[in-house]
């Protein structure tokens, strides 16, 4: 019976050497790809880090807003964000590249997902950076002109331009992403035409007069509201 | 020559205007004379010229250059005799060359018998021949001609211890022509000049030939009427005889002086000469065309007779100050050049000797509504002597060559009626006939062919006007016409070479040939007609359908 | 070229038509219907009366206008012309074209300087069609500068109530004589002359494709005479007349005058850094007048949006001012009418970390402009309260003193310029 024992023992011993011989190399090629992924995903962080810094992308965040969104959430600034970002992918990548020639056959399938997903998410990352953007400079401009324009609560109107275009912003990015679409489609749609609708109503009833003065102005020439308006020329 | 023959001559006449003191002396006293006119017809002959205004050529004391006759029947001694006169007339006439004579109807020197028998005393015949008056004080409203040397129209006569009136110099009292016997007398002092053969007067001062008080003595209805009644005395025993008034005003005072075909044939057109000048000038053609839009329609048989310069000064008078100022500040910077509301300078002299330019203002002249007059000398750029005094500088000597006297006179150069020309631009060495026509392309061999060109045509002499009217308001532009025969002239009155389009639409379909040259240019379409033109420079189109 | 494709194959040929001339005077118009044809009748009047023989030629230049403006302009000039009143020796010209079918100032300067530079003219005047008070003066006032003497640019003084132009009193005017040196009372000028060597040269710049240039050419007009050490010089017009205004048109205004301004700082660093100062230059007549009738103000108005500015914009402003420029603000904002006031200090002190704000494009540069308008309100106010009971030498002392203020901070503006962020 021992003997049973040791040679069925050495039996598994032998197949596990065996197959151990036969992943060896696979292993190996992990490891290299790797380490070379890993050279490959050092010198693309500091080539983006270099053209990043090229063109004040900490800058172009800083207007977008973002800066303040980071700085807030304690991370590091959008350059070096970006640049981490894009070396963990790059070194992920090659890491899974290599994972895939060990040849185990379900994994192959996610690999494969994992990387059709990948530029998915660049662009709904790049969705929201520039919705970010164009939401800052929205709703800025909303305030500058509702404040010049003597209209009341001109703060409101800006944070709500803000924050409508910042729902947009990642609806769209979700549905780039592929999580929960049909869900955040719906609800972005509910909420948008509500809004829409109560705003509507609001600016129908209660601002009567505000649409007049606003129609008079547009379409209407030459009559000015002559209480309100003085002589006075700036130039 | 293709002129109709229904037309009345003096539609297609090249005039000359000459003094035959001023021409060619024959018997070396130094005045020229009748003779020495006579032996220079063939030169005219060349030029092109086919008719010749003399200008007076009467005994007088000459302290206006003969304007002030002392004898109406006769020819001054320094000139020749009446017979001289009689030959020279058949050599014209032989040469097909008319003779057109000054007729001053509106004074007589002082010196004339009429005058010192009038002022002898007050109930002689001739008393009422002139128009005499008690006080200086009568018509006060007529202006003074001679600006720089009288002070009144009035003079104190001695003898007669009276005023008597008079428009021009002291020394040339008026004739009063509400006296019937004037008036006939000096009916026959035209009929003598017109049996003996004469073609024409210009009759010399015409405006001034009646007062009336309340009036500025000028334009009278009066005096059309004396002149109207000369006119018809002259259609009854003479005619195809002309008369041409000098008449220094605006077109639409100048109109009656035509009336209905029953008065003057031609007249001088003042305004228009100093605006062609201005007009070179001002680079514009405005005051060109706003002139001749402004001149009244004339009868049929009437015609505008042209002239670039005269004997006289070059008259501002019918210019508004704007004007004259600049046409002094333009032309006259010298004050010594100014004379009686004029400039006292020749053609060339005023244009600078510019060669390009004296053939555009000579090319309007032959090309604008009206028969030319060329005044001698012009013709080969003779300069002037403004030191000369009154408008004499203007009047010297014809230079026929480089030689002695500039071959006018066999006389002692001191003893010429005035001093040639002398100075090194002007001079009798530089600018004289013999030499110039030795050169192919002188001043005088261009004239002869200008007028060459223009007698190949009836349209500039008869024909209508239309002005076109192109962006570019440095060109002139327009056509002439009679029945079929039109005429594209287009002058460029600029120092500059210009681009003009022409709207041609008109005439349509029609090649444009240019008269000069005979080389056809593009047709007139429905597109701008584009010319481009040198500096001053002018076309001369014929416009042919075939 | 592309960029030359502006001049249309018509105006050009009006232009080989007309040929060179001696003087110009353009007029850029946009449904002036109103106002057009008297002002084109008296500037050809103007002409005829001071410059009887000089080749002379009007040149409109349209933005679209579908009033009949264009019309109405060749109508003036053929009616004045026939009639007997004026004489004319030559012939005057009038060119009309339209330059675009939507108006915009700096294309239509840029078609009168073309123009004058392709006739040779040597001196041009450009004629606001708003400016209905011109007299025939005006034509001699501009342009005898230019032509018998040898100034490049002569710029307008006028008479005008002692409120219009705050803009100008306050800011434009103050700022352009203590940055650039020179006391130029209306760098925005609407009728100005100039000379055909310095048109030609602003032709030149390529300044026309930036969006600032096109919209404030005029005060880049005079900025380029200063940086090109031209000749300047003032001429008193007359009365400007006062056009009524929207208080809507404040931020357009600003954009074309303050934004203009600020634009040209950059570029021209090395003509303004180095001067102290300000040096006065050539005026024919007054410098100034100041009339004195009552005009209607809403000053509630001005105090309330000034308030509400600096409550509302407080994050933009963030990005704008200084700390303490922000809070001595929301200090003032806080006051009772009575007591408000800003100050001069304060005020230069605004203007100038808007402009290096401007400079270093904190935020977008077109909202940095019209975050100034609140600001500039509060100011507006605080000036009319001072000078409400003032003579007209009280306001000119009031301005004067306010451009000593701006004289006096300019090494501030350097060192915002030139420090860290």
């Amino acid at each position: 019976m021992w003997k049973m024992i040791v040679s069925e023992l050495t039996q598994a011993m032998q197949e596990l050497a065996a197959s151990f011989a036969h992943l060896l190399p696979r292993i190996i090629v992990v490891v290299i790809m790797a380490l070379v992924g890993w050279v490959v995903a050092y010198l693309l962080k500091v080539i983006l880090g270099s053209i990043l810094r090229l063109i004040q992308f900490d800058k172009l965040s800083e207007n977008a807003g973002a800066s303040q969104l980071l700085t807030k959430a304690a991370l590091p600034s959008a350059t070096n964000l970006l640049c981490r970002f894009v070396f963990w992918v790059a070194w992920l990548g090659f890491i899974l590249l290599g994972v895939q020639a060990l040849g185990i056959v379900g994994l192959q399938e996610q690999i494969a997902k994992f990387f059709l997903f990948l530029p998915r998410l660049f662009v709904a990352l790049l969705i929201m950076f520039f919705g970010l953007l164009l939401a800052t400079f929205l709703s800025r401009a909303t305030l500058l002109a509702a404040v010049n324009a003597n209209f009341p609560s001109p703060r409101l109107l800006s944070v709500s331009v803000r924050t409508l275009i910042i729902i947009f912003v990642l609806s769209m990015a979700f549905e780039e992403v592929g999580v929960a679409e049909e869900t955040v489609l719906m609800a972005f749609g509910i909420a948008f035409g509500a809004l829409m609708l109560g705003l509507a109503i609001a600016f129908g009833t209660g601002g009567k007069e505000l649409a007049q003065q606003f129609l008079e102005k547009r379409f209407g020439q030459g009559k000015k509201d002559e209480g309100k308006e003085d002589e006075l020329s700036p130039l | 020559m293709p002129l109709k023959q229904d037309e009345p001559w003096y539609k297609h006449a090249i005039i000359y205007q000459a003094h035959v003191r001023t021409f060619y002396d024959s018997n070396g006293d130094g005045i020229g004379d009748f003779r020495g006119l006579d032996e220079k017809l063939d030169y005219l002959v060349d030029l092109g010229i086919n008719a010749i205004w003399l200008m007076p050529f009467f005994p007088s004391p000459l302290r206006d250059d003969g304007y002030d006759i002392a004898d109406y029947y006769s020819v001054h001694p320094s000139y020749g005799i009446l017979e001289d006169f009689k030959k020279f007339l058949v050599s014209a006439h032989e040469r097909e060359i008319r003779v057109i004579i000054e007729m001053v109807l509106n004074h007589t020197s002082d010196q004339h018998p009429w005058f010192q028998e009038s002022r002898s005393s007050q109930d002689n015949p001739r008393r009422d021949w002139y128009v005499w008056s008690n006080t200086d004080t009568r018509y006060p409203l007529a202006h003074i001609n001679f600006v720089d040397t009288e002070m009144s129209n009035w003079a104190w006569d001695t003898v007669s211890k009276s005023y008597y009136w008079h428009r021009f110099f002291s020394h040339q009292p008026d004739l009063n022509y509400d006296n019937p016997a004037v008036r006939e007398e000096m009916w026959s002092v035209m009929k003598f000049w017109l049996e003996l053969g004469v073609d024409g007067f210009r009759l010399d001062a015409v405006p001034y030939l009646v007062e009336r008080e309340g009036t500025n003595c000028e334009n009278l209805p009066e005096t059309h009427a004396v002149i109207k009644e000369l006119r018809r005395k002259l259609d009854e025993h003479f005619p195809g005889k002309m008369l041409l008034a000098e008449a220094n005003q605006w077109p639409a005072e100048l109109r009656p002086y035509f009336a209905d075909g029953n008065e003057f044939h031609m007249a001088f057109h003042f305004p228009l000469m100093p605006r062609m000048f201005m007009g070179v000038k001002l680079e514009d053609r405005k005051p060109i065309t706003d002139i001749l839009r402004q001149t009244p329609e004339i009868p049929a048989s009437c015609q505008w007779c042209l002239f670039l310069r005269n004997h006289d000064e070059l008259t501002l008078e019918m210019l508004t100050n704007v004007e004259r100022d600049y046409m002094n500040d333009s032309y006259a910077q010298d004050k010594a050049m100014r004379l009686n509301l004029g400039i006292r300078r020749r053609l060339a002299p005023l244009l600078e000797k510019d060669r390009r330019r004296i053939e555009l203002m000579n090319g309007m002249l032959m090309s604008l509504p009206g028969t030319p007059s060329i005044y001698y000398g012009d013709e080969i750029g003779m300069g002037d002597n403004i030191n000369l005094g009154d408008r004499n500088g203007v009047r010297t000597p014809m230079q026929w060559s480089g030689g002695w006297n500039g071959g006018f006179s066999a006389a002692e150069p001191e003893k010429l009626y005035a001093p040639l020309i002398q100075d090194p631009v002007y001079g009798y060495p530089a600018v004289n006939v013999l030499s110039q026509k030795r050169t192919q392309h002188s001043l005088l061999n261009w004239m002869g062919r200008l007028i060459a060109v223009r007698k190949t045509t009836g349209a500039f002499g008869s024909g209508s006007i239309e002005f076109l009217y192109p962006g570019n308001q440095r060109i002139l532009a327009y056509v002439r016409q009679l029945g079929e025969e039109k005429i594209l002239v287009v002058n460029n009155l600029s120092n500059a070479a210009q681009a003009v389009e022409l709207d041609l639409r008109r005439y349509k379909g029609n090649i444009l040939i240019e008269m000069f040259g005979q080389n056809i240019f593009p047709r007139a379409g429905e597109q701008p007609y584009l010319l481009t033109l040198g500096p001053y420079q002018f076309y001369w189109f014929r416009l042919r359908r075939i | 070229m592309a960029e030359e494709s502006f001049l249309t194959d018509d105006f050009l040929g009006q232009l080989i038509s007309v040929g060179e001339v001696d003087l110009m005077v353009g007029v850029p118009t946009y449904n002036n219907a109103k106002t057009i044809g008297s002002i084109v009748e008296t500037i050809q009047a103007g002409i005829l009366t001071f410059f009887p023989r000089e080749r002379a030629v009007i040149i409109n230049a349209d933005g679209g206008s579908r009033d009949g403006t264009r019309q109405l302009v060749n109508a003036a000039i053929g009616g004045a012309q026939s009639s007997s009143k004026l004489y004319a020796l030559r012939t005057l010209r009038s060119i009309s074209t339209e330059y675009a079918s939507s108006p915009a100032r700096g294309t239509a300067l840029r078609t009168i300087l073309a123009a004058a530079e392709l006739l040779r003219a040597k001196a041009c005047a450009v004629i606001s069609p708003e400016s209905t008070l011109i007299t025939t003066d005006w034509l001699a006032a501009l342009l005898r500068p230019v032509y018998a003497e040898t100034f490049d640019l002569v710029l307008p003084t006028y008479r005008r109530h002692r409120f219009d132009g705050i803009l100008l009193t306050n800011l434009l005017y103050p700022m352009t004589r203590a940055v650039y040196g020179l006391r130029i009372r209306e760098p925005y000028a609407l009728d100005f002359a100039f000379s055909g060597r310095l048109g030609s040269q602003f032709l030149a710049q390529n300044a026309w494709h930036e969006e600032a240039a096109r919209a404030g050419s005029e005060i880049q007009f005079t900025l380029a005479a200063i940086a090109g050490e031209f000749r300047i010089c003032q001429s008193f017009l007359g009365t400007k007349e006062h056009v009524e205004r929207h208080s809507a048109d404040l931020v357009p205004a600003l954009r074309q005058t303050v934004g203009a301004l600020f634009s040209s700082l950059e570029p021209n660093l090395s003509v303004w850094s180095g001067k102290t100062g300000s040096q006065a230059i050539l005026t024919t007549g007054a410098e100034q007048e100041f009339t004195l009738q009552p005009l209607r103000i809403n000053r509630k108005r001005l105090r309330g949006m000034f308030s509400t500015g600096v409550a509302e914009l407080e994050s933009v402003f963030q990005s704008i001012l200084s700390s303490s420029t922000l809070a001595e603000l929301q200090r003032i904002a806080g006051m009772d009418e009575t007591n408000f006031c800003y100050s001069a200090e304060l005020w230069v002190k605004t203007v100038y970390e808007f402009a290096a704000a401007y400079h270093k494009s904190v935020i977008n540069r077109d909202h940095i402009i019209q975050a100034l308008a609140p600001l500039f309100r509060g100011r507006a106010f605080t000036f009319l309260m001072e000078n409400r009971n003032g003579s007209a030498a009280n306001v000119e002392e009031n301005i004067e003193a306010l451009c000593l203020e701006f004289e006096r901070m300019k090494p501030y503006l350097l060192k915002l310029w030139n420090g860290s962020e």
